[in-house]
């Protein structure tokens, strides 16, 4: 009896214990794949990892725009329960009362929307107050915010990012491809607590590469606040300023006026602050242009600096078209050519311009770029125009020869003064240094003209900035020597298909004269009256700027620094490029300091006339040492050769103490 | 101590029906000057000695041995458990530290990225252009600045004349 209970209860054991291992077969061999599926959707929470777009950077590592974190709420309207109710939990919670939210999801509800963004970049308090509803039909999504720290700061560079945080304007377009990241995910295995206990990534994270540009931020900013100032001061309506190392074409600045914030950019793509006027917006360059002609003339033609040149007493009459002087003053009779630029004599531009024929003006606006893209990374960037010789009229050349019929950029306009700078080699501006840790290279630069030839025009374009020169005095630099040209070129209205009494007041320069670190342009659009004159209006900005882009970059003085004070008192009456007859030709300082006897009146309390400089012009460095110990005077000799320059000038009474900076060259 | 039998014999007399029954006699009824008595206060502990220094166990080797080998065996399992599931457990906590750690490490990346945007936005130039101005403190004009020469050779004072 027993033995039979003992075999039942055996039995009975026997086939429970199958039935168990059955189904632990089915759910364990069987359905692995299926359980194992469904515990890893409810322990495994899939996590995105985030893949910043890269930060831009000036050329000094400071950042210029930086991705943050952020958070979003969203809902699905077709899930919501209760519309009124769910509104008025998420108004509540995410404290936005009377930002008619209701109204939103009832939209998205009847149009079948089931996705809604509630509310963008939420507090992290915020964030914990929606985590903690006990609701289900909430998502937080995470995002990222592209935030430009330094404000209005090179905003037409930078451009701007969309919601999606994908570029639409500047270089955060340009170079999307680089700047943008790529989101990771990665699958976190939690506990009941929803605590992580173990992650594995499933898509790794690709974060965008950070980009330095060549900008230098306390340069830019100089730009910027001089050109707002100027354009405020002198009745503009826009302009811009491009500030290039003339050797390697680095781009230290790009200012453009108006701006905007990027943080909140202008909500239409038409806005007029969005309009990148330093590379995107052409001009009639005027006076400037002139610089391209001479140039062209000393390499295709016999002529040189001091070649006289017929200016026709203010005018010129070409196949029926008379051609005036800007401003009757009697015109010019004939002068050097050099002093046609100086003077910035349009009958004289024109007569070169003929000797140099259109073929060649052509070649040479091509050479200087003109006409073509520089290669910036800047969306919209114009080539500005410059016609083919067979679409030229018969008065096109002499238009040419004075900046009119061609449109070019002020980047265009650096990049030409830049090929005169830096011995005549054509170097493409660059805006961007650096690509994650790589530099960018550079492209290689193209001969334009003959180093002799960008030589002499350093020469012809350093006595606009002398006086009797058209941008004398508020473009000579203190302590620096200085080169350029100024340019006013009536504005034509489009609509009365005739010239305005409006100016674009350009003026495009350089410094310092014997090894140029800068070149600095400045364009005001819209300027007029006596004070709109490029020399008047840009050649201002252009000094200050240039000055501080010459101390940031730690640029050795080559003047004293109250040289332009000194000189400024020979100034009688503010020169411009269109009214400039009347006024000879002013002293060179290179070749005749005599005008400059007398001597700055110093502030120094203790000043005592010392022994009276000697003329140290045409000696040899042996020479003028023993010259200045016979005195007892001290020199300061700069270069080699042939003393081209001195300072104090001769007479001049030396105060004690006082150093003779004596400059030399062969 | 009480005993158990004191507690059961107390249980029975307070569940028996007859008790139940009988009508009940208030205390004030019983005895109008006998305070209430606390709880278990008719109960009297008391301590017996117990000598059993007469009984000495039989000296038993087999179930000693067996008693040895049954703690040897039970510490090998625990060994051999402690072996296959420390790591485990081990595995698991660093894990959640591991985790612990991420998180934190995301938190100060984003703290961080936050705090060199805040350093950024006091650094731009604009902002400190209008510090410097609220302190007076302007870019030397180029004629504001001159240099004296001092009493030795190379000396110089660099001053600032008031305009």
């Amino acid at each position: 009896m027993v033995e039979r209970r003992l075999i039942v209860l055996v039995v009975a054991l026997a086939v429970w214990s199958a039935a168990i291992v059955r189904k632990l077969v089915w759910l364990q061999l069987t359905q692995h794949q299926e359980y194992a599926r469904k515990a890893r959707q409810r322990q495994e929470i899939p996590r995105v990892l985030p893949a910043p777009r890269g930060n831009i950077y000036d050329r000094n590592g400071e950042p210029l725009a930086m991705s943050l974190p952020t958070q979003s709420v969203t809902v699905n309207p077709l899930k919501l329960p209760d519309l009124g109710v769910a509104a008025d939990l998420l108004e509540q919670v995410l404290h936005m009362q009377g930002s008619g939210l209701y109204d939103k999801l009832k939209q998205a509800c009847d149009k079948g929307r089931g996705y809604q963004v509630v509310k963008r970049q939420i507090t992290p308090e915020e964030a914990e107050n929606v985590r903690a509803l006990p609701v289900d039909w909430i998502e937080i999504e995470s995002a990222s915010q592209r935030h430009y720290p330094k404000g209005t700061l090179a905003a037409h560079v930078l451009g701007g990012v969309d919601h999606a945080e994908k570029g639409n304007a500047g270089i955060e377009d340009a170079l999307e491809k680089t700047l943008h990241g790529e989101p990771g995910q990665e699958l976190l295995l939690t506990d009941v607590q929803r605590r992580g206990i173990a992650s594995r990534q499933a898509i790794e994270p690709k974060p965008g590469t950070p980009i330095a540009l060549t900008i230098d931020e306390r340069l830019q900013f100089v730009a910027e606040r001089q050109l707002a100032a100027a354009v405020a001061d002198k009745g503009a309506t826009s302009g811009s300023v491009v500030v290039m190392n003339p050797s390697n074409g680095d781009i230290l600045a790009l200012a453009s006026y108006p701006a905007y914030d990027p943080n909140e950019p202008p909500e239409t793509a038409e806005d007029p602050r969005r309009e990148n006027h330093a590379a995107g917006v052409p001009f009639e360059p005027g006076s400037v242009f002139k610089v391209i002609t001479v140039s062209a003339a000393l390499e295709t033609t016999g002529l040189r600096p001091e070649t006289p040149i017929d200016c026709g007493r203010g005018s010129i009459t070409l196949f029926g078209r008379t051609i005036h002087e800007a401003e009757a003053h009697g015109g010019y009779g004939v002068m050097p050519m050099a002093q046609v630029l100086i003077h910035s004599s349009n009958v004289g531009a024109i007569r070169v311009g003929m000797r140099v024929g259109q073929q060649n003006m052509y070649e040479y606006m091509r050479r200087f770029g003109f006409g073509q893209l520089t290669g910036i990374p800047l969306p919209g960037e114009s080539r500005g125009k410059v016609r083919k010789v067979p679409q030229w009229t018969a008065t096109s050349l002499a238009s040419v020869s004075m900046g009119q019929e061609v449109s070019v950029t002020t980047v265009q306009i650096a990049q030409a003064v830049s090929v005169i700078a830096n011995g005549g080699m054509l170097v493409k501006p660059r805006l961007v240094l650096k690509r994650g840790t790589e530099t960018v290279p550079q492209e290689p630069a193209v001969r334009a003209i003959k180093p002799e030839t960008a030589f002499t025009m350093r020469q012809i374009m350093e006595g606009v900035v002398e006086p009797g020169g058209t941008g004398f005095p508020e473009a000579r630099l203190a302590g620096y020597s200085a080169a350029g040209k100024t340019g006013t070129a009536l504005i034509f209205d489009f609509k009365t298909k005739r010239y305005t009494h409006n100016y674009n007041g350009s003026f495009a320069g350089m410094a310092p004269l014997t090894n140029p670190a800068i070149v600095v342009v400045v364009t005001l659009n819209g300027t007029h009256g006596d004070l709109g004159y490029g020399g008047r209006a840009a050649a201002p900005v252009f000094n200050a700027v240039a000055s501080e882009a010459l101390r940031l970059t730690d640029v050795p003085r080559d003047l004293p620094e109250d040289f332009s004070k000194t000189l400024a008192a020979a100034k009688a009456e503010p020169a411009s490029d269109l009214a400039i007859a009347g006024l000879g030709a002013g002293p060179n300082i290179l070749q005749d300091g005599d005008d400059l006897e007398k001597p700055e009146e110093h502030a120094i309390a203790v000043a005592i006339p010392g022994p009276t400089v000697p003329n140290f012009q045409g000696m040899t460095m042996r020479d003028v040492l023993t010259a200045a110990a016979s005195r007892g005077l001290t020199i300061l000799p700069d270069g080699s050769g042939i003393a081209r320059v001195q300072y104090p000038p001769p007479g001049a009474a030396a105060r004690q103490g006082e150093r003779i900076r004596v400059r030399f060259a062969r | 101590m009480a005993t158990l039998p004191a507690f059961l014999l107390r249980w029975m007399e307070a569940t028996r029906p007859e008790a139940d029954a009988e009508p009940a006699e208030t205390r004030a009824q019983r005895d109008p000057y006998k305070l209430r008595a606390l709880p278990q206060d008719d109960l009297f502990f008391f301590c017996k000695k117990i000598d059993n220094s007469r009984l000495v166990r039989e000296a038993d080797p087999r179930a000693k041995s067996a008693c040895w080998s049954a703690i040897g065996m039970a510490s090998l399992v625990v060994a051999i458990l402690a072996g296959v599931l420390v790591p485990g457990a081990a595995s698991t906590n660093s894990g959640y530290r591991l985790e612990s750690l991420r998180a934190e490490e995301r938190r100060l990346t984003d703290e961080s990225r936050a705090l060199d945007l805040q350093e950024a936005e006091l650094l731009s130039p604009a902002r400190l252009d209008q510090l410097a101005h609220n302190q007076n403190l302007v870019t030397p004009k180029p004629g504001q600045v001159f240099h004296l020469e001092g009493d030795r050779p190379g000396a110089a004072v660099a001053m600032v004349k008031k305009r």
